[in-house]
């Protein structure tokens, strides 16, 4: 049986939107636990040593980046997906 | 434009495309034109840079201009010297360089609009410029580490860490994999941070003439959303500069680490 053109690109479509949306949501939950996890121990060691604020900060900064970078990892993919495997 | 059609705009009829460049063959090789150019306009601002410092600087009291570098080079040195200690004095010139220029290459994106194809973009939103910086940096790492152990412990040290060399072979997996890993998150996190951030752009644009094009003026909404978005960016791509630095003195540490001193030491960050 030939599969219709337009319902072969619609799969496509409907494919690379699904595959897209699970990465981008599956990356921004385990990017928002990490960056949530850093910035409640940040607090907790400022609370416990005012003074150490300065450096924790820059470490949490540094933290919050490597996780973030996770996220952008899958949003790359994600563009992928969407913009140039489902066309 | 009809209702459905209008409500169909936002999956399919957005007209986004990801990694068009100018192209040109050069010798078999396919050459991203805009991003060589912006490439070389970024290393030129930096060498620049440190031709005006050397003209500029004394020994005596310091400009803003020396001031601003000798707080780079002092905030790269303690980091190495946090790190690595005295042994990794090497490091430090090359950690400062990648900083610098990675920062340099990421504030191009304040240039970009989000259109296909843009007159400056930034080089790090392309993989080939990442992806060769993240080689450069492991392939010296490599060599640091048999100048280190010498080709013997440098090849023993993939059997020996980190269980006992009866579990040679899970030791031998779990090094390996970590090689290769190493290079392509280095890649990936930098390209991935840039790319998204252009790709930001032109979705910005997309949602304003999707939700507010037929408004008379309602276009020019997407000025402070960019902008907006670009401070943010901004901070993105400092972050992701510093980063990169570290991570690559933090490699270089796990070569040069002499070998009982590595398991206190195996509180290195790696993702």
């Amino acid at each position: 049986m030939a599969a219709d053109a337009s319902m072969v690109s619609a799969v496509k479509i409907a494919g690379a939107m699904v595959g897209a949306g699970l990465a981008l949501g599956g990356g921004a939950v385990g990017a928002s636990i990490g960056d949530g996890l850093a910035g409640s121990q940040t607090i907790a060691g400022v609370a416990r040593n005012p003074e150490a604020q300065g450096r924790l900060t820059t470490i949490m900064f540094l933290t919050v980046g490597l996780c973030e970078a996770a996220y952008f990892i899958n949003l790359v993919f994600a563009a992928l997906f969407v913009f140039s495997l489902g066309k | 434009m009809g209702l459905t059609n209008l409500l169909a705009t936002p999956l399919t009829g957005i007209d986004i495309s990801v990694g068009d460049h100018v192209q040109r063959k050069i010798f078999g090789l396919t050459i991203n034109v805009e991003i060589v150019w912006a490439t070389i306009i970024a290393a030129i601002i930096v060498i620049g840079l440190g031709l005006v410092l050397r003209k500029k600087a004394t020994a005596g009291v310091p400009g803003k201009f020396q001031l601003l570098w000798e707080l780079a080079v002092g905030a790269v040195q303690k980091q190495v010297d946090d790190t690595i200690g005295p042994r990794g004095a090497k490091v430090v010139p090359l950690a400062l360089t990648l900083f610098i220029f990675i920062f340099t290459c990421n504030l191009f994106e304040v240039l970009s609009i989000g259109s296909k194809l843009e007159w400056l973009p930034a080089p790090t939103s392309d993989i080939n410029l990442p992806l060769a910086m993240a080689l450069f940096v492991i392939v010296l790492v490599h060599r640091a580490a048999i100048k280190n152990r010498g080709l013997g412990g440098y090849f023993k040290h993939y059997y020996a860490r980190p269980f006992p060399p009866k579990l040679f072979p899970v030791n031998l997996f779990m090094n390996t994999v970590e090689e290769i890993v190493r290079p392509v998150t280095l890649t990936l996190r930098l390209f991935g941070n840039l790319f998204a951030g252009g790709l930001m752009l032109s979705l910005l644009a997309s949602l304003v003439i999707w939700k507010l094009g037929s408004v008379p003026i309602g276009g020019i909404l997407s000025v402070p959303f960019t902008v907006v978005w670009k401070l943010f960016d901004m901070a993105i791509g400092a972050i992701q500069a510093f980063i990169f630095a570290l991570l690559t003195i933090l490699y270089f540490d796990t070569a040069m680490a002499p070998d009982h001193e590595h398991q206190e030491s195996g509180d290195y960050i790696d993702a």
